[in-house]
């Protein structure tokens, strides 16, 4: 074997054993946390201690419905500790709520709801917005998640 | 202004602009006229067979002629410098973006106005400047590097410039503002606040790209299969070439899906029955999309590999470090990209199984990138003397650029980083890391190679050409990595406005962008000083010929 071919394997091999190392990782991690992928609407997939949220997405605002009937818009009040589930449908065009702090991501689809479940932990005001193009003023489709202890 | 002053403006403007058309046609037709004489003294009965002959082989400098021949020369010039318009149009939009998000709130360009250049910058750039690049480089290198046998299919070749131009035009003229993702039910919205009022014009025009793009990878594929010279081997020609064949076969397996989703877009417009009604859902198009929208990416990238291979063997005198593990790997990466666009639907909702299957293929179309940039690596290694000339300058900071991005896009793929950042300008800075420092440096690097050739043995001055090298390398870096830091932390990409909290990466991007607009302005001024300059070398560029004088100069002074 000649050395180009012996620095040829050694590299390839460093690169793979690399990638396989955070494959690893990644496949642990989706397994760990199924609940917390976005995933098609499904009741009895939803955690047993979740509370739902039921989430509308429409041009240009995010529209939050809670366990008790009421409704706020652009802004989500959750309590630090719990678990929830958001339920998220669109009314017009596709949608996507990013809540970059907790890393939750959902597309709101038309026909198509999703579920994602999530824990805040810290009580505080955190930022989400949309982050699928959705028009004149999808920019201003965002808010804040309050999150209270 | 009184109607009857608009009437005469408007006859005054018509009038020039008929003038100009004629006279263009006229041009053209008496051209054409002595052109065709020509051929028949000759003997020939057509006319553009007899010229392509005539031209056969020789140096092709650029002349307003290019319109009238349509030998492969011809064809790739054309496309070269049609896309090199493009590219200063869509930067010219993109510089705008940039400039209007100075301030958290939309004050210098309005939201409609924004969304309308987003959607052109990112159309313009990928259709019409990267493949067209990539193809007008194959036209113009092939026939030289792989010695062809015949040069026929120019009248082909021209309509499907035609066609390509045109759709590009014709997408400029629609004002769509779908963004180039062109989901429905957004982009069914023929309205100013939705997809543009004349969004059906963009469908139509997108179309007429893929027809003419398809048309050209045919030929393309045709010339490098069929009419390259017997004695070059398919295991003997450049690594360039394997990169057109990767790149185009890559094009044509995977552009059919979104040619059909577009035209069951089109249907929608009167009679919507295929993405937006109660049993269907817009992610269908999504899927189609992507099944091409992931492989347009590769597209822009793999054909600049090859020219980068061709640059770092001339530079450094030294054979590829492994012609094999270069050539497999690109062929890897084709079989491999095809197998990864799911991951840009990752939070779609469309099941954990596909979030499993998408992110861990992902992680395997890495190695063979990673194998193209360690061979780069190494041929630089082994070479004895690397002369730093303008492009390869251009090469070494692409391959820096590429590690960057690429680690960057790695990243993306665990899906704990793509919850995050998926949808913010962390992706953003992903690919401009790669697009600005790969498809553009690269496509910058090759045009000053071939310098001498397009202008008939001028020469660009080397210090220009250094600063433009390092402002737009330094813009780049700027520009991305303010991206990259802001969108880690949850900054949207695609808006018009943004939190305020964001306003430091924004501003800092804004620099960078600026700063890369202000290079390709020295570019523009250093082409057009010399162009002015009288020739003082051969037209003999080092990527396609072998003389004695042209070895030592890297085609500027």
């Amino acid at each position: 074997m000649n050395s180009k071919v012996k620095h040829e394997l050694i590299y390839s091999l460093v690169v793979i054993a690399i990638l396989l190392a955070v494959a690893v990782v990644n496949i642990n991690y989706i397994d760990g946390h199924k609940a917390n992928i976005a995933q098609p609407e499904n009741n009895s997939t939803v955690p047993a201690n979740s509370t739902i949220i039921h989430v509308t997405g429409y041009q240009w605002a995010w529209s939050f419905t809670y366990a008790n009937g009421t409704t706020s818009t652009d802004k989500l009040y959750v309590q630090a500790g719990h678990n929830y589930t958001l339920q998220v449908q669109s009314k017009d065009v596709i949608h996507d709520l990013l809540i970059p702090s907790l890393g939750l991501q959902v597309y709101a689809v038309p026909g198509h709801p999703n579920q994602v479940s999530f824990e805040p932990m810290k009580k505080g005001s955190y930022i989400f917005e949309c982050v699928e193009y959705c028009g004149q003023d999808h920019y201003l489709m965002r808010g804040y998640m309050e999150v209270s202890s | 202004m009184s109607t009857t002053e608009l009437l005469i403006l408007a006859s005054v403007i018509g009038s020039l602009v008929a003038i100009l058309v004629f006279a263009i046609y006229y041009l053209a037709v008496s051209k054409s006229e002595s052109m065709s004489l020509t051929a028949k003294e000759e003997g020939y009965t057509d006319s553009n067979a007899y010229w392509r002959e005539q031209l056969y082989g020789k140096p092709r400098p650029l002349s307003w002629s290019i319109f009238s021949y349509d030998d492969a020369k011809s064809i790739g010039l054309r496309y070269i410098f049609t896309s090199i318009l493009f590219l200063f149009i869509a930067g010219a939009f993109g510089v705008m973006m940039r400039v209007s998000l100075f301030d958290p709130n939309p004050v210098i360009i309005q939201p409609i106005i924004y969304n309308i250049l987003m959607t052109q910058h990112a159309t313009l750039m990928i259709y019409m400047f990267a493949i067209g690049a990539a193809l007008g480089f194959g036209y113009y290198l092939l026939p030289t590097q792989l010695r062809l046998k015949r040069d026929n299919m120019g009248h082909w070749s021209s309509v499907a410039y035609w066609l390509w131009v045109l759709g590009g035009t014709l997408f400029v003229i629609s004002r769509s503002s779908m963004r180039w993702y062109l989901y429905p039910p957004l982009s069914l919205q023929l309205l100013p606040t939705g997809a543009g009022t004349y969004n059906w014009l963009a469908i139509i025009a997108m179309e007429l790209i893929f027809i003419g793009v398809t048309m050209a990878a045919v030929i393309v594929l045709k010339v490098i299969f069929i009419d390259r010279a017997d004695d070059i081997p398919l295991s003997k020609m450049p690594v360039f070439a394997w990169a057109i064949v990767f790149t185009l076969i890559m094009l044509l397996s995977s552009d059919e899906p979104l040619m059909v989703g577009l035209g069951m877009l089109f249907y929608d417009f009167f009679n919507p029955v295929f993405f937006t009604t109660s049993t269907s859902t817009p992610l269908t198009f999504a899927v189609l999309f992507w099944f091409w929208g992931h492989p347009i990416v590769y597209i822009a990238v793999i054909p600049y590999f090859g020219l980068m291979y061709d640059i770092i063997t001339r530079f450094s005198k030294t054979p590829v470090y492994s012609y094999f593990s270069g050539v497999f790997s690109l062929g890897l990466l084709m079989i491999l990209s095809e197998l990864v666009w799911g991951h840009h639907l990752l939070n779609s909702g469309l099941g954990i199984d596909w979030v499993l299957f998408f992110t861990t293929a992902s992680f395997i179309v890495v190695i063979p990138s990673a194998l193209t940039v360690f061979n780069m690596i190494g041929t630089l290694w082994k070479a004895e003397k690397i002369r730093l000339t303008t492009p390869m300058l251009f090469v070494i900071n692409a391959i820096l650029d590429f590690i960057v991005g690429g680690v960057l896009g790695v990243m993306l793929a665990n899906q704990s980083v793509n919850e995050v950042a998926h949808g913010t300008y962390f992706v953003t800075g992903h690919f401009h890391f790669i697009f600005v420092g790969l498809t553009l440096g690269v496509t910058m690097a090759t045009f000053y190679l071939l310098y001498p050739t397009f202008s008939n043995g001028r020469v660009y001055d080397e210090r220009l050409a250094k600063w433009h090298f390092y402002i737009t390398a330094f813009g780049s870096m700027l520009m991305s990595v303010s991206w990259a830091i802001g969108g880690y932390l949850g900054m949207p990409r695609a808006v018009a406005g943004y939190f305020a909290q964001f306003q430091v990466y924004q501003d800092s991007a804004i620099i960078g962008g600026v700063i890369i607009g202000i290079g390709q302005l020295v570019f523009l001024y250093n082409i057009a000083k010399s162009w002015l300059a009288h020739p003082t070398t051969d037209p003999y560029n080092i990527l396609e010929y072998r003389t004695e004088t042209n070895q030592e100069i890297g085609g500027g002074e």
